[in-house]
């Protein structure tokens, strides 16, 4: 008797497999995906949330069921095994439970994002619950079942050409020869960011500009050597990436975010900024003094012994600041630091910014609101996503030959211009790419 | 133009020197710690941990190091406070700035020498909390055992136990802010790690089974509550729980069953005893006797009590709790070696830093 009950179980399974592979194949047809992919168990769960528009719940979901099945071998060995006292079968059956009511909450979720996709109505969802096979079925085949968007395949041989030109180190000054900046998101290799090779000598403020997604940190990040890239990096002669230790005190960066203890005074945020980045062999009646020269020179002086909590936004974002300041870089990057300041606090933090330029720093800032101090920058870098989703090297140049390039008249136009058509943009980003690069090719040729 | 000069002798020095070290990174933030403490909460675990150490010793301070029952059910307590401390101290200190954590790292910040400070702080914060619960317990009259294993005052030997409870609880929360990203998530951990401690300390609730001894190993309850409960003799205090048990009994009339059996006359050895509630004692004649109280009056009278106490703690002796220095410092070198690991797991887990999501 159980030998038949085995085997009718054997069947139904094996045909909900086969009921599921066939849908799940299907579906993904319609949706734009890779069809095959719908016949390998826990792959065709992931491939479904992105046809649902539910990628991370996707990949959440086939990680957890991955570890239900290890739970679910653990608890089967330890059966066999009859481990005294069946501690690990009480421990792997808890872990087993946990996990399935994860996994449903997660299936839960897929499922509601397929009904939108799909324009059904939520009662769909417990269909899909108790009888998957089945509705798996009916919606690969019946043609009233067609998704409201397509799977947005990103084609990795799609992006703009390169132009591959390497530029030369200059002496004085920051070269970057980026290759490509890689990652692997979930067992699949992405390309941030390619062929970026430019040179900003001392001296220099430099805007850089890109659309959401166009890889703006990422490039800042790989230019400090935090996130090392595929790359060369050269600032005065030396290698930022060989030389990582010593270099990254002569990198400053502030971050978007005012990352300082509320609770500490400013004197002493900066005092220990102070004894963390400068040198060990700076005396203490030096290091004081520099701390006070730049609470002077920032105009913190006379908030020296208040709070970090209790400053306005425009003295958090000069003290934050003035952290990196202090020890003096030769390269000075800054991310948004406009964020939530009025127009005339940001047009005075810039200003700021130009006279450190001024000093022969090089300045390189990222701001979203260009165009209310463009007159200080002397160059600007524009990053595009292209058809790939890379980021790339669409301008880098003086500012006013930039509104030439992209024949546009503000900085805001030009980003509109090279963001994605789903973006509110024009979609131009390829165009400028290969435009750059021949520019840059035709530049090289010449020189040669 | 001076300005200029200085900059540029800073930026000429750069080129050839060194930046500061592990060891002193570790008093830049000891100092933003211990400023924290005046100008931020930190202050308000020590006021709180006298609040509750104030409450459990009421409660279970009274037979404490006297009987074996209350040295169990009170060290245990004690523990409990300890782990509570320690948890409460650092659950949140590390996830709360980790985004600044991120950005001094950034700019050279060594992760060791700041779980190091943490360590310094914080044993600066478990030594106050443990001067304060013992200086609760005397106010709370608790007494302390007269003997010693290590110092001249037994005080001290259980002050150092309880500075260890607290610090390794401690830590282990410190290990937790660490490895998790928000203050959401370890909140939401905590209770499970406080319940794990509370269930496997192993010896106020029984535990069975080889795995569930090996977790209990795990444990700093288990250490400390043996530690505590070696401290405090447990084994040469008289047990009270049977004197208890009996006197529960004491009145019970033992007429009635003996008129129970004088029904079974006619038979040598009765066949069973019928329950005192099926009994007619309307037409019984009884004659009240109670042998337990009897016993137990006799007992207090001629001093046999105390006698029995003690020979019924003799007989629930725990050879773990014996009063023996190796058996405290085996427990010692537990607490210290589980700080060692898990400070060693903050280190390690905080030093991934960089790959924190933007």
């Amino acid at each position: 008797m159980d030998q038949i009950f085995d085997g009718i179980n054997l069947i139904s399974e094996t045909l909900g497999w086969i009921m599921n592979s066939i849908g799940y194949y299907l579906i993904l047809k319609k949706c734009g995906g890779k069809p095959i992919l719908g016949l390998i168990p826990l792959v065709r769960e992931y491939q479904i949330s992105l046809c649902a528009d539910k990628e991370p719940e996707g990949r959440r979901f086939a990680i957890v069921t991955a570890l239900e099945i290890a739970a679910a071998i653990v608890v089967k060995v330890a059966s066999l095994e009859s481990y005294p006292d069946g501690a690990v079968t009480i421990i792997a059956t808890i872990l087993l439970l946990a996990l399935f009511l994860t996994s449903l909450v997660y299936q839960f979720r897929i499922y509601d994002g397929l009904c939108q996709v799909f324009g059904r109505r939520k009662r769909w969802l417990w269909l899909w619950f108790f009888a998957e096979p089945v509705v798996a079925l009916i919606w690969g085949f019946s043609k009233s079942f067609e998704p409201r968007k397509q799977l947005d395949v990103v084609d990795e041989n799609a992006g703009a050409k390169e132009s591959g030109v390497i530029v030369k180190a200059v002496d004085d000054g920051l070269t970057i020869n980026i290759e490509n900046r890689t990652t692997i998101d979930f067992f699949q290799k992405k390309y941030l960011l390619k062929d970026i090779h430019l040179r900003i000598p001392k001296g220099h403020m430099v805007l850089l500009l890109g659309g959401s997604g166009a890889g703006k940190t990422t490039f800042v990040n790989a230019v400090t050597g935090y996130e090392k890239a595929d790359a060369s990096i050269i600032l005065n002669e030396q290698n930022i990436y060989t030389e990582y230790k010593k270099m990254k005190y002569d990198v400053g960066f502030v971050p978007q975010l005012d990352l300082m203890r509320g609770n500490d005074t400013v004197y002493r945020t900066l005092a220990d900024a102070a004894t963390l980045r400068l040198p060990s062999g700076i005396t203490i009646s030096k290091r004081k003094k520099r701390v006070l020269e730049v609470l002077e020179e920032f105009g913190l002086a006379s908030i020296q012994h208040s709070l970090v909590e209790k400053l306005s936004g425009g003295q958090r974002k000069r003290l934050s600041i003035a952290m990196e300041f202090i020890s003096d870089p030769s390269l000075f990057i800054l991310d948004e630091p406009d964020s939530g300041l009025d127009g005339v606090v940001a047009r005075g933090l810039f200003e700021k910014l130009r006279s450190i330029a001024d000093m022969g720093k090089i300045v390189i800032v990222i701001t979203h609101t260009p165009d209310r101090v463009i007159d200080l920058f002397d160059d600007v870098i524009v990053l595009a996503k292209d058809a790939s989703r890379t980021g790339r090297l669409a301008y880098y140049g003086p500012v006013d030959k930039a509104y030439d390039f992209f024949g546009k008249d503000s900085m805001e136009d030009i980003l509109l211009t090279i963001n994605q058509i789903d973006e509110g943009g024009e979609g131009r980003s390829d165009e400028f790419i290969e435009k750059y690069a021949d520019k840059t090719l035709e530049t090289e040729r010449k020189a040669v | 133009m001076n300005e200029q000069n200085n900059i540029n002798n800073i930026a000429e020095t750069e080129n050839s020197i060194k930046h500061r070290g592990r060891f002193s990174q570790v008093f830049i933030y000891l100092g933003k710690l211990f400023r924290m403490f005046i100008f931020q909460n930190d202050w308000k675990v020590l006021p709180m941990s006298a609040v509750i150490s104030g409450l459990v010793s009421y409660v279970v301070g009274a037979n404490l190091f006297k009987t074996q029952e209350g040295t169990l059910m009170g060290t245990f307590a004690l523990s409990c406070i300890c782990i509570w401390n320690g948890f409460f101290n650092s659950i949140q200190v590390i996830c709360r700035e980790r985004p600044i954590i991120k950005r001094e790292h950034r700019s050279g910040m060594h992760i060791s020498s700041y779980i190091c400070a943490h360590m310094i702080y914080q044993a600066f914060l478990c030594l106050g909390q443990t001067i304060i619960t013992i200086l609760v317990c005397k106010l709370t009259k608790v007494t302390f055992p007269d003997e010693s294993l290590f110092t001249s005052w037994a005080i001290v030997d259980i002050g150092i136990t309880l500075f260890l409870i607290t610090y390794c609880a401690d830590i282990m929360a410190l290990m937790v802010s660490s490895v998790v990203h928000t203050t959401t998530t370890a909140m939401t951990i905590m209770p499970f790690l406080l319940i794990f401690q509370l269930v496997f300390s192993g010896g106020f609730f029984q535990l069975n089974g080889n795995m569930v001894n090996r977790i209990k190993e795990t444990t700093i309850s288990k250490w400390g509550l043996t530690a505590l409960c070696s401290q405090g003799d447990y084994n040469n205090k008289p047990m009270v729980s049977l004197w208890n048990a009996v006197s529960k009994f004491q009145d019970v009339d033992a007429s009635d069953y003996l008129v129970a059996l004088e029904d079974y006359t006619d038979e040598e050895q009765p066949q069973e005893i019928i329950p005192v509630n099926d009994l007619d004692f309307n037409t019984t004649p009884k004659k009240e006797l109670k042998p337990i109280r009897d016993f137990m009056v006799y007992a207090q009278e001629s001093g046999a009590k105390e006698q029995i106490l003690d020979w019924s703690g003799r007989n629930n002796q725990n050879p773990n709790y014996a009063f023996e220095s190796d058996i405290v410092l085996k427990c010692w070198g537990r607490l210290i070696l589980f700080i060692i690991i898990y400070a060693s797991i903050a280190v390690i887990s905080l030093e991934f830093i960089d790959r924190d999501k933007r």
